[in-house]
């Protein structure tokens, strides 16, 4: 082949491989772009139906944290050992109540849902949190199967499922059978606080955003002793990604805890698996040894009579 | 009656019984048909053709689940009988709504109560509109007798808990019935039980109808979408409903054994052996007419239906949160006061 020819083959192959490059790259960016269709309900809305659940550790802590050994700790007790032995730092340790769980109840690290990983707490509440922290097992809400609050039951490790009408979306959660009525009319406020909150939906576009008020002061955030007042606002956003995932974000306002707004957001997955339902956590049967056993005339898990 | 002192919800409930008497009109009609003389209605339907039973409802009637003595060997009041039962309820209203009288719906009187002080439970009870009277002497109508056809052994159970009753003896937590533990009443009574909450609120979406019961914030989901039964034991078992025509019926199997523990009333605990048929139906706009039929060889002789006429509530209605182990300050009390009546008791030896 004369060389001349070759190389007017050779730029041209460039161009139609680079023209080729250059659509593709349009393409893809104009398809990025285009916000996913989600399915639409009988009156139009998008169908957010079907049972979510976060894959996260949120609930562990909604910050960055590394893994740790257990949700409760102890600083180990200075060694008495032979003496001038050179000996190893001892670290915290798992509280006696959680000891022999081992493996299981570690804290997996994970990198946090916040926006800005930053929670703007006002000094007093920042020292409150930390000492929420350090008190975990006496003070987590979550270990007597209480209501967990909103958005704390998003993103706790169970499925929750989504059961949309026209004038009232549910979310049933089942951590501890609760449920949520989206009032998507116009209602009234609650006649007092409460733990889940009153939540006032609506349509922006394709995205259902939640309003919720009304909110006593005793949920917590997660584990990791992050909390809230009863003057909460919290502001959720759900919005259909692909046919299996949400997005999820949610603006905290707490004027007497917080010195502004901030955010969160995560992905909810689809549980995709056939005839997925929402099964019974029926735990305030399973927390009534902790919160009860030693007040009664008898402990039913000694059988003995309580000192 | 029920120690569940429940801060939260006393007075969420209140507010809802204060909204109630708000709704009550006038002068309702008290004197209702037998729910199944009414045909005229067309059935409503939702978006996607389903019908339409979503609102909040809740039992109003004045029947009996069995048929009291008095009224042995017959299904319907006389016109004598209607006649004064509305008197009665007329009366009972004024009283209520004066204060005066500590009665609550389904429930017995604060003379016949075996708790001193049940007056005090009372006020936070939801007293409802004025209940209204029918011609059936008893919800049961199979067997003919109107009465549950316990077995012998069940018959024990019911004694023994109708003595325990808001008496005890308190030993530990397991000792309270299942309510007081803020547990569940148990799925069989759900829709027309819950002197403290009995609003049920039904929401349908495609597949499912859902149904929140506000007493315990007690939760059914129930797919109508023609899945088999699943292999899970529950305390609410497991509920697949289909549509059969305008009725939707609910077939539940599955339930776990809790047998073990204390229950208000037998012939609502759930046992691996009970089957639970349920039939709703709208005869009317305002009424749904809700069929039972309920089967355990454990407790029970034979298979017992109720017919159970159920009263929608005024839209805009809202069922409210019922924070009972939140609140449930009961529980601690009834345990310290029992050991202290204990240690008591025993130096007086």
């Amino acid at each position: 082949m004369p060389t001349r020819f070759r190389s007017a083959l050779i730029i041209v192959v460039a161009a139609v491989a680079v023209a080729g490059a250059v659509w593709a790259q349009v393409r893809s960016t104009s398809r990025q772009s285009d916000a996913y269709q989600p399915a639409r309900t009988a009156d139009g809305k998008p169908d957010l139906s079907g049972v979510w659940q976060a894959l996260n550790t949120a609930n562990y802590d909604i910050q960055s944290h590394p893994a740790r050994p257990a949700l409760a700790l102890i600083p180990a007790p200075p060694r008495t050992g032979v003496a001038g032995l050179v000996r190893a730092t001892p670290s915290d340790l798992p509280a006696p109540a959680v000891r022999g769980l081992g493996a299981v109840g570690g804290v997996p690290a994970g990198e946090g849902v916040v926006d800005g990983d930053e929670i703007p707490y006002q000094p007093w509440a920042a020292a409150k949190k930390k000492e929420n922290f350090e008190h975990w097992l006496e003070r987590d809400p979550e270990i007597k199967c209480f209501m967990p609050g909103v958005p704390r039951a998003t993103y706790m490790p169970y499925p929750f499922q989504i059961l949309q009408s026209t004038d009232n979306i549910l979310i049933a959660y089942e951590f501890a059978g609760t449920t949520r009525t989206i009032h998507m009319n116009k209602v009234g406020n609650n006649p007092s606080a409460s733990w889940m909150g009153l939540s006032r939906g609506r349509w922006e576009g394709d995205t259902l955003v939640v309003d919720v008020t009304d909110f006593n002061d005793q949920t917590w955030f997660d584990r990791a002793g992050n909390f809230h007042s009863d003057a909460l606002h919290i502001v959720e956003r759900y919005t259909a990604v692909s046919p299996y995932h949400l997005m999820y974000e949610v603006t905290v306002e707490d004027p007497k805890v917080f010195t502004r707004p901030w955010k969160m957001r995560m992905p909810l997955y689809r549980r995709a698996e056939k005839d997925k339902r929402i099964l019974e956590y029926k735990c305030v049967e399973f927390v009534e040894e902790a919160m009860y056993g030693q007040l009664g005339i008898v402990d039913p898990a000694t059988g003995h009579v309580n000192r | 009656m029920r120690y569940r002192s429940v801060a939260v919800a006393l007075t969420l409930a209140a507010g809802a019984g204060i909204a109630a008497f708000a709704l009550a009109s006038a002068a309702r009609n008290s004197t209702a048909a037998t729910a199944s003389e009414t045909h005229s209605y067309t059935a409503l339907r939702t978006a996607w053709g389903d019908p339409d039973f979503q609102g909040v409802w809740r039992y109003e009637a004045v029947i009996a689940l069995e048929r009291p003595a008095r009224f042995a060997g017959r299904e319907f009041l006389t016109d004598a009988e209607i006649a004064q039962a509305e008197q009665t309820e007329k009366d009972q209203e004024a009283k209520r709504l004066a204060g005066v009288e500590g009665e609550a719906v389904g429930r017995q009187s604060v003379a016949a109560s075996p708790i001193r002080g049940n007056e005090y439970n009372s006020f936070w009870q939801d007293h409802g509109r004025p209940r209204k009277v029918y011609k059936q002497t008893s919800l049961i109508t199979d067997p003919r007798d109107g009465r549950i056809p316990y077995t012998p052994d069940a018959q024990k159970a019911d004694a023994r808990a109708a003595a325990r009753y808001g008496v005890g003896p308190y030993e530990s937590y397991l000792d309270p019935d299942t309510g007081e533990r803020c547990l569940t009443d148990g799925v069989t009574g759900m829709m027309w039980q819950g002197p403290n909450g009995g609003h049920n609120q039904i929401v349908q979406s495609p597949g499912y109808v859902t149904i929140l019961h506000e007493e315990y914030r007690d939760r059914r989901i129930i797919p109508v979408d023609g899945r088999p039964h699943g292999k899970i034991r529950q305390w609410f078992g497991d509920s697949v409903g289909h549509w059969a025509g305008d009725t939707l019926v609910v077939d539940t199997t599955n339930f776990v054994d809790k047998t073990n523990y204390e229950w208000a009333s037998i012939w609502t605990r759930p046992s691996e052996t009970l089957h639970l048929v349920e039939r709703f139906k709208r005869t009317d706009a305002d009424t749904l007419e809700y069929t039972i039929t309920v089967e355990d060889p454990q407790t029970f002789v034979k298979a017992w239906t109720a017919v159970i006429p159920i009263s929608k509530i005024p839209d805009g209605t809202q069922i409210y949160e019922y924070a009972c182990h939140e609140g449930n300050y009961a529980m601690p009390n009834l345990l310290s006061g029992a050991r202290a009546n204990a240690v008591k008791s025993a130096a007086r030896k």
